[in-house]
């Protein structure tokens, strides 16, 4: 959905029909925190892979802004490098870059400084002239989110946000985390809406840029048979995991301030109970799937209060063991990380939503840091058979397991009979892989995003009443857990799957934790 | 009958990384033994692993030749899109009466992705082939035909009855063939065309610039088209009129012979008749092929032309003034076009038809 067409104008006779995806309009992209980790690994090197598959106008701009003191040329040389380690396809078609590296400036500075956003204009200015960008922005915050309304205020001062509706656009991506709990992320919200338009912010969550989690959405609303059965009737319960190998690395400082909750809970793993719980939209378009998301965080009791909180949320933290063999510290004894922390690197959370599809199906939510390998899944458990034919236990209930990643694709666990004379019941996997059944290499999240971003479609990107619904449901766990009196997260040795109290969690109810 | 089966070629390595096993026979065709040399090729890559097929991609050459020069987009995109691939080569005038059988798979991440299956029929063993091809379908998928040949005769038909897609590329034929399919295309035939394909990029250089927002007022006002070839009329060149044409009804349509293009390259449609799928012609520009595409909506005119890679769209006589917007042609790869038509796995794209039916009007004209 890259144009909608205002409601007095006549359609594009030239437009109709046309398979061919539409390039973006012309545009200058501008990248705040342009020497950062985020615009070195993934943002142009995606915007690369754009121009490589012809994706990008050629008319295009893009302008680094931060602290760091660079040229123009001395930008263009890091960023070749960038590109030539991180992007997905290698060797770099120096054409392409050359042609894409014409249009790249650096503007150093402050965002404080208005000086700094003066010479943004000039050179904004000079690539309309020489790139014909025709005054369509872009503007990116690659930055954390203490500078989110300082770089607003100093947009909108320097006359850099035009109204919605105007033939020139100007657009805001902001990236996670929105906000640190509902009270900022409402704060915040207010302050981007004041100086533009909902239509015009585009908070992104790199997960919806990932093909599986689009393909949930055409493995739900594509087919005929997996709907009828998509509800409490023949599913028992839901498990989603997003598991990590890694410690917290290198951001320690940050890691302290966020935890699990704020870090993967709120966005990634709420995003995937949007998708699987949702209802079908009317229609494909951004407003439309973004309804059926939020009302699906809205049916989702919220878990407010010790009582609550003890009942259906584990944290953990992880202690020094081992992962791959390799011995990896405590979370503790990581560096810019307090000697006595209490911030959780793992969450297992019960949810229930309370909705006539899911009465009674609780979704289980389980992410961590240094659990034994990294992946992603959302692993949906039907119910038990109701007569046992083939004898107690013979017949495992069935699973479908949506692999997020790696190895995107979709499982299917059913019983076969096992070749002899009895009829004896065993289970076998129907796996389907995107690797396999698609040869063509997925597109990075981020060309996912960046591309929409620019086309103005905001399907993938996350509305204010999401995010704020989301918020409200962390926020009652935040506000019980970092109480002074709230116990410490439970310890768990790196590389095993999270404290023991998390398999109680689900053992109350009879109930186990997939290996995965 | 002689018959050879399970003799991978060149003496045991696999040809080209495909695990390659071949029979010939001399008299009928075994489908039995293809499907026994077809498991045998699955089975020789250890664990049997699934098999994954979206549709049955069914090419039909008439030499090997042509085949050869289309193989690498037919592969890539059949790696793209799992598939059982049916290659038929039809020699009719050789001689003997002969089908030899190549059999290969190809596996991603352990499952099987890509079956190929390769007749090649000389003389009399031609006859066999449409019996051989309806028994190797895998049942229930859609099947797509790539006609290799010229746009005409029973065997087309034929295939136009059975498939749920024929694709093929008018671009390497005189103009004067789109007669040919557009009558076809009448008779509600749910053909494709690479040609089609190569023009993507100009029909949505086009539509881009009427999305402008200062450039939606034109909108209304669409006059007149001109579409300049290179050294003489292409089929592309047509399509594009046609399409236009067809989406502005009222429209003055004109095809026109502009100046030969500065590389050499062959005219297309004057060669031999075979199919250069997959070979995109975006880059050098060649004879025939489109070098500018103008259109007006008074006072406004729109001239689309290429500058090497990349389009480039010039706006004049609007009142915000010169107005420049550029679109990057896209990378040559294998089997790029042929994908892009295997999006539409079954039925007519109407806009095609439409174009078509226009463009086969203009066609008197085009020899200016």
């Amino acid at each position: 959905m890259p144009y909608a067409p205002e409601h007095d104008e006549l359609p594009n006779p030239l437009r109709v029909g046309l398979r061919a995806d539409s390039v973006p309009e012309p545009c200058a992209l501008v990248v705040f925190g342009a020497s950062g980790d985020l615009a070195h690994r993934k943002l142009i090197p995606a915007l690369y892979n754009l121009a490589l598959t012809a994706h990008l106008p050629a008319a295009l701009g893009v302008v680094g802004v931060s602290k760091s003191e660079y040229t123009h040329e001395q930008y263009q040389e890091d960023m070749r490098e960038a590109v030539g380690q991180f992007s997905r396809t290698k060797p770099v078609d120096e054409d392409v870059w050359r042609d894409f590296a014409g249009g790249l400036r650096y503007v150093p500075g402050a965002f404080d400084d208005d000086s700094t956003f003066q010479r943004l204009a000039g050179t904004l200015e000079e690539l309309d002239r020489a790139r014909a960008t025709r005054g369509n922005r872009l503007f990116y915050f690659a930055t954390p989110p203490s500078t989110f309304p300082v770089l607003l205020r100093q947009l909108q001062k320097h006359r850099m946000i035009r109204p919605p509706g105007e033939a020139r656009f100007t657009r805001v991506v902001i990236e996670k985390p929105f906000g640190r709990d509902l009270a900022s992320a409402r704060a915040l919200n207010r302050m981007v809406l004041e100086v533009m338009d909902e239509r015009q912010i585009f908070r992104i969550d790199h997960y919806l840029g990932k093909e599986t989690v689009q393909n949930l959405l055409v493995f739900r609303f594509g087919n005929t048979i997996f709907e009828p059965i998509w509800n409490r009737n023949y599913i028992d319960h839901v498990q989603i995991t997003a598991a990590e190998e890694l410690g917290i690395e290198s951001r320690g400082r940050y890691y302290e301030e966020a935890g699990i909750l704020r870090d993967m809970i709120q966005n990634h793993v709420l995003q995937l109970v949007s998708l699987t719980a949702m209802e079908a939209p009317a229609a494909f378009d951004a407003d439309a799937v973004r309804d059926e998301k939020v009302k699906v965080l809205r049916t989702i009791s919220p878990l407010e209060g010790p009582e609550a909180v003890a009942q259906r949320v584990v944290l953990g933290q992880y202690t020094a063991g081992q992962i791959a063999g390799n011995d990896v510290p405590g979370y503790r004894e990581e560096k810019d990380v307090a000697k006595g922390s209490r911030t959780p690197t793992f969450a297992a959370i019960k949810l229930n939503v309370d909705s006539w599809r899911w009465d009674g199906v609780p979704f289980y939510l389980r992410s961590g840091k240094r659990l034994p390998k990294r992946l992603t899944e959302i692993a949906i458990q039907f119910r038990k058979l109701p007569h046992a034919l083939f004898g107690e236990g013979a017949a495992a209930p069935n699973t479908l397991i949506v692999r997020v990643q790696p190895e995107e694709g979709i499982a299917l666990r059913f019983s076969a009979k096992v070749p002899g004379e009895r009829y004896r019941p065993r289970t076998v996997s129907m796996d389907f892989r995107y690797g396999t059944a698609f040869a063509a290499a997925s597109p990075e999240a981020y060309e996912r995003l960046l591309l929409d971003a620019l086309r103005g479609d905001q399907t993938l990107f996350t509305r204010k009443d999401e995010v704020e619904a989301a918020w409200k449901l962390v926020d009652g766990i935040l506000q019980t857990i970092e109480a002074p009196d709230a116990p410490p997260p439970f310890p768990y040795e790196a590389g095993s799957w999270g404290p023991r109290e998390s398999d109680e969690l689900l053992g109350r109810d009879g109930r186990a934790w997939r290996r995965p | 009958m002689s018959l050879s089966i399970g003799e991978p070629i060149s003496g045991g390595q696999a040809a080209r990384g495909w695990d390659e096993m071949s029979t010939r026979f001399d008299g009928g065709i075994d489908l039995g033994k293809i499907r026994a040399l077809l498991q045998q090729a699955k089975d020789r890559g250890g664990s049997p692993g699934e098999t994954i097929s979206a549709f049955n991609l069914v090419a039909i050459y008439f030499s090997p030749a042509a085949y050869e020069r289309a193989q690498a987009a037919l592969e890539a995109a059949g790696r793209l899109h799992p598939s059982r691939l049916l290659v038929l080569i039809a020699e009719p005038h050789a001689e003997g009466e002969s089908v030899a059988a190549r059999v290969s798979v190809v596996r991603s991440g352990g499952a099987v992705s890509l079956e190929r299956i390769v007749l090649t029929a000389q003389g009399g063993g031609v006859r066999h082939l449409e019996s051989a091809l309806l028994g190797l379908l895998v049942p229930d998928l859609p099947v797509v035909v790539v006609w290799g040949g010229r746009p005409e005769g029973a065997l087309l038909r034929r295939a136009v009855d059975m498939a749920d897609r024929v694709i093929i590329d008018s671009g390497t034929r005189p103009p004067q063939a789109l007669a040919d399919v557009g009558a076809m295309l009448a008779r509600g035939a749910p053909i494709g065309d690479l040609a089609w394909a190569r023009i993507f990029p100009w029909m949505s250089l086009a539509a881009e610039v009427l999305d402008v927002p200062n450039l939606r007022e034109h909108r209304g006002k669409l006059k007149s088209a001109r579409v300049i070839c290179a050294g003489g009329i292409g089929s592309e060149g047509v399509l594009l009129a046609g399409w236009f044409a067809s989406r502005v009804k009222k429209a003055r349509v004109e095809l026109v012979t502009g100046r030969e293009p500065e590389m050499d390259s062959a005219m297309p449609g004057a060669g031999d008749g075979t199919s250069i799928t997959g070979l995109p012609s975006a880059t050098p520009l060649g004879k025939g092929q489109i070098a500018v595409f103008e259109f007006t909506a008074p006072p406004a005119s729109f001239t689309l032309r290429r500058e090497k890679s990349v389009l480039v769209a010039e706006v004049r006589g609007d009142d915000d003034g010169e107005i420049l917007h550029r679109l990057r042609l896209p990378p040559e790869t294998p089997g790029r076009l042929l994908g892009l038509e295997l999006k539409l796995l079954a039925g007519q794209d109407e806009l095609y038809a439409a174009a078509v039916q226009a463009a086969v009007k203009l066609l008197p004209q085009s020899g200016s």
